[in-house]
């Protein structure tokens, strides 16, 4: 290897001997997060979850202690004005590990002004904690975490009933909030649903199975974490690439899904001209194939540029200059309006656009859509069209028979609005 | 896909999208382990081309020696383009008294020089190897974090940022009769107002820094094993012996076996008492540690409940 010769000339400065043979344990990574307010004990939970795994360091510890009883909340309101205002405003990231995972925690606000937060802090999780008060009961806020959940197609739900020491570990309350949520589950076609009763405080089905429930014989949190699936590989999806940045005849980008290998013909869309993958680099290696997940460097025989997706002659990809889509307005100074000029981004593909119309709009309460044509309004959800400039590639949920999660082809299914007066980021949308 | 291969990837992305979308970006470097980190990801990114952006060190005149000949090897061997400016020019050339402390520390400076820096040179992103997992007003920040014209980070106004998808658009200054330039790609960074900090290591922690250094072969500066060091113990602290701090009579000089967690400041940056000499040594000793890896080492942070935060409102990484 060329690093070995590299790095030996650094002889003097470092100090480069290998002991014992270490154990490369294979770990993957789970992104999960958690919705619902202080008041429902997230952060709690949070602060169990690193406690009960050994993941809080001593300093980390008393800092969060000062006045003798620990707060565990205190560990993920990073803010200034969050720990004056004692309730968490922007999504924290927190992160343990076990011998199997590496764990990275998204702490996402639970007030409705912060929706916007929220939806920042799921969209790249593998699974989503649905905290409820089991003194309150389902709530609006609720609701609001399972339609975030339900627009950014979240693979993983979990209802962790929370605060069950409080009502004396009632099976009956479990089962009617169980019952309840179920409703909503199936109103927003989330799949896979499981619901745990748990008390973050004592740890009850934390890390711990808990003797006071004796009743349930479910997983604990931690057990259903370890067992969930991370992020899905996409190796034997229809193969794409996306180019990502081209310099001289080097085409960097990532290989969305499926698999490449060197001397493969490829389309280029949306243009449709064919080319050759004349040569592969992952890292700093030649290879012969490159597959999904992998970010390579590619030669190829033809002109391509950032935005472009590689994929085979026969394809599902869709090239066009209109979408309709899901969206979520994520702005808080100005509304998403029809018939204004927006950047769209899918991936690395940017155009021009303008909504062309607001079909309806979904309420937050009761899932119902209704006939609005009014201005988008922060963290409102509603189904658009989209009208491009240019001509964009992209993955349509229609064109597979509806299906709601395909592995691979979400990434070019959703994308961006950016307000070119602002540059902010005004919303998010997924392609129907 | 392993965890250090996600997180690799996750970074590589990352360092691709900054010199896709910017005109002129910068990558922040230390000498420490994060920033050398740094640059074997992108030398990785960009492949078989050379970086696309040069490496600038904000050089606050307290370095480890070791460091700065780490630093310049590194740049040699790789043909890296280097800028170094100093926060000595910045005090001697703005007249700014320094603190007259027992560890007079130049943290809070480096923000100047660093401004000073972004608008000598027009620098539109600077990379940086902050991660989430050092500290909580960190663990807040965004991959693309938005600053204003002076440095400023506002907590309360960071972009939403969803999935990989990364929005690194910048006001632009407006023309002549008051409209804003945007929607040209071309025009992308040109006489940006304020600046983009980028992330890309956001997601590792400490340990995910090492393991991945470990299998990699990553050099770093011998700081980091166990060497013999002259130091003071401040406050329960082993701070090196140099000609940067106040030495005292009623201090103690210790000399003893030590190596360094993070390298940063001679002035704050605290050693630890260590007998590691191998990676794997260093590494066992780190994820049997009882204390963060800020916590143990960094004088700076200490200072109130928002230290960080406060440092990041006005400038700072």
């Amino acid at each position: 290897m060329e690093g070995e010769y590299r790095y030996s000339r650094f002889a003097g400065l470092m100090r480069w001997r290998v002991g014992a043979r270490h154990d490369n344990k294979k770990m993957d990574i789970l992104r999960f997060i958690t919705a619902g307010s202080v008041d429902d004990g997230k952060s709690t939970l949070i602060g169990r979850l690193l406690y009960d795994t050994n993941n809080l360091k001593a300093d980390v510890l008393e800092s969060v202690s000062a006045n003798a009883a620990i707060n565990l909340a205190h560990i993920t309101d990073g803010l200034r004005a969050e720990r004056q205002e004692g309730i968490t405003i922007d999504v924290a990231y927190k992160y343990f590990t076990t011998p199997n995972r590496k764990y990275i925690i998204t702490d996402a606000p639970g007030h409705f002004q912060y929706t916007k937060n929220l939806v920042t802090g799921a969209s790249n999780v593998d699974a989503i904690i649905i905290l409820i008060d089991a003194r309150n009961g389902i709530t609006a806020q609720t609701r609001r975490h399972s339609l975030v959940a339900s627009f950014l197609r979240i693979k993983q739900v979990v209802v962790a009933i929370n605060k069950m020491d409080m009502m004396g570990y009632d099976e009956a309350i479990f089962k009617v909030i169980k019952n309840e949520y179920l409703q909503i589950a199936e109103k927003l076609q989330l799949p896979d649903v499981n619901f745990i009763p748990v008390s973050a405080l004592e740890g009850d089905n934390i890390s711990f199975r808990s003797g006071n429930m004796p009743w349930y014989d479910g997983v604990t949190l931690f057990e259903y974490l370890e067992k969930c699936e991370g992020k899905e590989n996409a190796v034997n999806a229809e193969m794409r690439f996306s180019v990502q940045y081209v310099r001289d005849n080097a085409v960097y980008g990532k290989m969305i899904s499926g698999t490449l290998k060197s001397g493969d013909v490829l389309l280029v869309n949306p243009q449709g001209e064919r080319l050759v993958a004349d040569k592969i680099l992952h890292g700093y290696d030649e290879v012969l194939e490159a597959v999904a997940g992998q970010n390579i460097c590619l030669f190829v025989n033809g002109d391509v540029k950032r935005g472009d997706i590689l994929t085979r002659e026969l394809n599902t990809l869709q090239c066009g200059q209109e979408i309709e889509a899901e969206l979520c307005c994520l702005d808080t100074q100005n509304a998403l309006q029809a018939g204004k000029d927006y950047l769209l981004r899918i991936g690395t593909a940017e155009t021009i656009c303008k909504v062309k119309e607001i079909i309806c709009k979904t309420d937050n309460d009761t899932f119902e859509t209704y006939k609005s044509e009014e201005p988008v309004s922060v963290n409102e959800f509603a189904r658009v069209k989209i009208k491009m400039k240019d001509k964009i590639a992209f993955d349509c949920r229609r064109v597979l028979q509806g299906q709601r999660h395909r592995p691979g082809q979400a990434e070019t299914g959703r994308g961006i609005i950016i307000d070119p007066e602002t540059n902010n980021t005004s919303g998010a949308f997924i392609i129907l | 896909m392993d965890h250090l291969e996600i997180l690799e990837a996750e970074a590589v992305y990352i360092m691709r999208e900054v010199a896709a979308q910017f005109t002129k970006p910068v990558l922040l470097f230390s000498g420490g382990k994060d920033s050398t980190l740094m640059i074997h990801l992108a030398l990785r990114a960009f492949y078989p081309n050379k970086l696309p952006f040069p490496v600038m060190h904000i050089d606050t005149g307290h370095n480890f020696e070791e460091a700065l000949i780490f630093r310049d090897e590194l740049v040699r061997q790789h043909g890296l383009e280097l800028i170094v400016r100093r926060v000595g020019d910045t005090i001697r050339l703005k007249k700014i008294q320094e603190e007259k402390s027992k560890l007079p520390s130049r943290n809070a400076l480096q923000s100047v020089t660093l401004m000073d820096a972004i608008n000598e040179f027009r620098f539109d992103c600077c990379i940086g190897g902050g991660r989430r997992d050092e500290e909580k007003a960190r663990a807040k920040e965004r991959i693309f974090s938005v600053r204003d014209a002076s440095g400023a980070w506002q907590p309360s106004e960071q972009r939403p940022e969803l999935w990989e998808v990364y929005n690194g658009l910048l006001r632009r200054a407006q023309d002549d009769r008051g409209n804003n330039t945007a929607l040209s790609p071309l025009e992308r960074g040109s006489a940006a107002q304020g600046n983009m900090r980028v992330f890309p290591i956001s997601n590792w922690s400490e340990v995910d820094v090492w393991h991945y250094i470990r299998r990699e072969k990553i050099a770093l500066p011998s700081l980091y094993f166990a060497h013999e060091r002259k130091c003071i113990v401040h406050e329960g602290k082993l701070v090196a012996v140099s000609e940067f701090i106040n030495i005292e009579d009623r201090d103690t000089i210790v000399n003893t076996m030590v190596r360094y967690r993070t390298v940063g400041d001679m002035t704050c940056t605290a050693a630890v008492r260590s007998e590691a000499m191998t990676m794997d040594e260093v590494i066992y000793e780190i994820e049997h540690s009882a204390i963060s890896e800020r916590g143990e080492t960094r004088m700076d942070d200490a200072i109130s409940d928002a230290g960080m935060e406060d440092r990041k409102m006005v400038g700072y990484f």
